[in-house]
């Protein structure tokens, strides 16, 4: 019995071995075609960068010996590319690049798309929106057809948001798969306004990430048509979507009235009566000290503290802060202020 | 003689069982890693890196680097954070009242000047002497406080800081560029669902580095060295990753993670009086998430890389290991409630056995394996064949776990792409049962003892610093 078990372990060791070694072997082999695939693709950026670049920025004829003869030479484009894209705002190069893409790389991601590697997959799928490949469009909605994990989804959604915003909205709204707040910001935040618009109008119905991606994002676009759907968020019944409208409206910065925000001074989130002390950043002193007074008792460290900050901004900050500490009888509050102060006195 | 017998079948049985047992785990753990890492084999990770490097989709982040005589690495240290790609940082330097020029070295190299902050006491800590702000970059502070071990130090930090998540950074690692966003990367994906996440820890030891960003890798010369390079490739494939996919997670290294700040706060932050104070703050985050029922997680992250120096010598090993082993007795036998208690339910269930079984006690075991082995030598024959049985297994489990270990790293990561790189590492592994396993399996159960013993007079690690050391090689 012993014996038998020696010889299994010695077989299965050797077993073992010959598997690592043959491993070992494709590795090996690998290895050197990697190396052969980075020459090739080396060569190509060395010959032909200067030719892609006369060609996108100085207007120069195309040349066919541009176009790509197997993988290595794509990868070479693709860095190519994706240095200009990332690093240049320029219409004439994006449109260049797209026509390019969608006449010689097309074929390469549509296989691509065929593999039945996932990461070969997401990588076609970053590649057709990057480079604006549209004419791969219904291959993509036939490939949502099958079975395909979330993040492949999200991918395409962003191709959808970029080729055609109608189709984007449809596909967003029965979407049944939930992202992460960030990565619906970065679906929205390259909607065109007309677009991005209809998803405030129906922000009632979205689920609650896209709602906070929603209010994070107008902000960010700074327009002052969203200011006003923003403030009416601010009657919302959640108290998140309060806190976070009033984010968004101190970050946009433009406080035309001061009507809106005067509840939240009382608020029993604390958030929120911090939100408040740092929109009265942008308002001056004399409308806002009573209520900034006001916080600057708050039994919250960071509402006192935020309030206190607010008030040292203004020209007229420091003097009201001196009369608060010699007229206050709440240590929490002059103790707050005399450093803020003293912080602001040592600059 | 009869007596003998019974206990070499006694424990040959215990023993090999046990072995049996813990390949068994290895070799499930690391299928599961396999899976894992060949799905993402080949993806374009700069994609998600280039559309998270705006504010807009990320979290700010407080990086703290506790630092107590680092006067050698400490610069390197911040230098490496300075060149972080993230778009929202501060960075803390809390000189733990060291007694060489750490203070002074900052001070100088950074142009720090006193400025008055106000603090928020979150944790109880040691008091701060002075904060001092760097006048060349703005979101650099530097702390002064007095001497309370690193935990403590780190605390300070936790207060000191201004966003809602936390990076602990040692005074002698150095980070990979991208590594701060791709840890980052499970927490914001997971709208913060991910309440801590850890990265991976590589061994700089030979890497070249300038200004705290290294540029090429380079497999160390020193045996000990590549031992050690070997056995982080294994800890990593065969345990890290397989754990976090449950949320099994106990251990993320203190050399480099990031936490909510609420929920390390409200943990109670690092604990001063334990010698793994990263593990303890884990086990205590775990320990809440399950008393308060929520759904969080914490979890280990495959790519980020962050750079630390290795010991060169036996002695410096040994005292890091017998170091290391003390803290993990120490902080499994404060939470032993935890284990198998159905109130922590896969944590107390799967996590708490297998670090008491494999990592803790694992030594003991092993190392009565290789004792088992010398005294059946001189019993006799009857003994042989166990103990080729033993040896046998010690095979697989050091040399062919190590070898696939390295051959699947190179396969999906590369981090030492040179032939001659591989091929060394692979030999090498091959003599690892003769001399690293014993070696470090005898200090580790000095640990254990040293536990029993409650002693705990251990010397801090001579560091020669990375980029030093690199300019006399």
């Amino acid at each position: 019995m012993i014996k038998l078990t020696v010889s299994t372990l010695l077989a299965i060791i050797f077993f073992l071995l010959v598997v690592l070694f043959i491993f070992l072997m494709y590795l090996l082999v690998q290895r050197q075609r990697e190396s052969y695939f980075e020459k090739v693709r080396d060569r190509y950026l060395q010959n032909y960068s200067q030719l892609w670049y006369d060609y996108l920025f100085n207007n120069a004829l195309f040349s066919i010996v541009l176009v790509p003869r197997g993988r290595a030479q794509v990868e070479a484009i693709e860095k190519i590319f994706s240095s200009y894209l990332k690093n240049i705002r320029n219409e004439q190069v994006e449109l260049k690049i797209k026509q390019f893409s969608n006449q010689y790389l097309k074929a390469f991601y549509e296989k691509d798309l065929s593999s039945r590697r996932w990461s070969i997959r997401m990588n076609a799928l970053y590649r057709i929106a990057d480079l604006q490949i549209d004419e791969l469009l219904t291959k993509c909605q036939e490939f949502e057809k099958n079975n395909i994990t979330d993040e492949e989804h999200f991918q395409l959604l962003k191709i959808y948001s970029l080729f055609q915003p109608d189709l984007f909205m449809e596909k967003i709204k029965n979407s049944n798969v939930n992202y992460a707040e960030s990565e619906y910001r970065r679906l929205f935040v390259l909607l065109d306004d007309n677009v991005f618009i209809q998803f405030l109008h129906d922000f009632n119905s979205l689920p609650a990430n896209m709602q906070f991606a929603v209010i994070d994002t107008a902000a960010v676009k700074r327009k002052m048509e969203y200011l006003d759907e923003l403030k009416k968020l601010l009657h919302h019944d959640t108290p998140e979507i309060n806190i976070r409208a009033l984010k968004g409206l101190y970050e946009i910065g433009i406080i035309d009235e001061m009507d809106p925000f005067i509840p939240f001074v009382t608020s029993e989130m604390w958030e929120a009566r911090l939100m408040v002390a740092k929109i009265f950043k942008h308002v001056p002193l004399t409308y806002t000290y009573s209520y900034l007074e006001q916080l600057l008792q708050d039994e919250n460290w960071w509402v006192r503290s935020q309030a206190a900050k607010t008030i040292v901004e203004d020209r007229h900050g420091i003097a009201k802060l001196q009369q608060f500490i010699e007229s206050s009888n709440d240590q929490y509050a002059i103790e707050m202020a005399q450093e803020i102060a003293a912080r602001k006195e040592g600059k | 003689m009869k007596i003998i017998d019974y206990c070499m079948m006694f424990f040959g049985g215990i023993i090999l069982f046990y072995m049996l047992f813990v390949i068994v785990s290895y070799c499930t753990m690391f299928i599961i890693a396999m899976l894992d890492l060949r799905k993402r084999y080949r993806l374009d990770l700069s994609e998600y890196d280039d559309a998270h490097i705006d504010a807009f989709y990320s979290k700010p982040v407080s990086l703290l680097v506790p630092a107590y005589n680092e006067e050698v690495g400490v610069v390197d240290t911040v230098y490496s954070l300075l060149n972080l790609r993230y778009p929202q940082t501060e960075i803390i330097i809390i000189n733990d009242g060291s007694t060489d020029q750490t203070l002074q070295t900052v001070i100088e190299h950074f142009q720090m000047k006193p400025i008055n902050k106000i603090v928020r006491t979150n944790i109880p800590t040691k008091d701060i002497k002075q904060i001092y702000e760097s006048e060349i970059y703005k979101n650099c502070i530097l702390v002064d406080k007095e001497n309370g071990g690193k935990a403590d130090a780190l605390n300070v930090g936790i207060n000191v800081s201004q966003y809602p998540y936390f990076c602990s950074i040692d005074g002698d690692s150095i980070l990979d560029e991208k590594s701060l966003l791709r840890v980052m990367k499970p927490i914001i994906l997971s709208d913060g669902e991910v309440i801590a996440a850890g990265g991976n820890i590589r061994i700089a030891n030979g890497a070249k580095m300038q200004f705290g960003s290294i540029y090429e890798t380079q497999l160390p010369s020193n045996y000990l060295v590549i031992m050690q390079v070997i056995e982080y490739l294994r800890a990593f494939l065969m345990g890290r990753i397989a754990l976090s996919k449950f949320n099994l997670v106990l251990i993320i290294s203190g050399a480099f993670s990031v936490f909510s700040k609420k929920w390390a706060v409200e943990a109670g932050g690092y604990s001063t009086n334990i010698i793994g104070e990263d593990m303890e703050l884990v086990v205590n985050i775990h320990r809440l998430i399950k008393e308060k029922k929520e759904n969080k997680r914490i979890e280990f992250v495959p790519d980020p890389v962050c750079w630390t120096e290795a010991p060169q010598t036996l002695g410096v090993l040994r005292n890091q290991r017998r170091r290391w082993h003390q803290g993990l007795f120490e902080s499994l036998w404060k939470h032993k409630k935890m284990t198998l208690n159905p109130r922590y339910g896969m944590i107390g269930f799967l996590s708490f056995p297998y670090f008491w079984l494999v990592e803790c006690l694992g030594p003991l075991v092993e190392l009565g394996g290789y004792i088992y082995i010398v005294i059946a030598f001189f019993l006799g024959k009857i003994y042989y064949e166990v103990a080729l049985m033993l040896l046998l297994l010690f095979v697989i489990y050091g040399v062919i776990f190590s070898i696939a270990a390295i051959l699947f790293e190179s396969w999906s990561m590369n981090t030492y792409p040179k032939k001659r790189e591989l091929l060394r590492m692979i030999l090498l592994a091959f003599t690892e049962i003769f001399w690293y396993r014993p070696l470090t399996l005898f200090w580790r159960c000095e640990g254990l003892l040293r536990f029993v013993l409650r002693k705990s007079d251990w010397g801090n690690m001579k560091r020669v610093g990375i980029a030093e050391k690199e300019k006399s090689v």
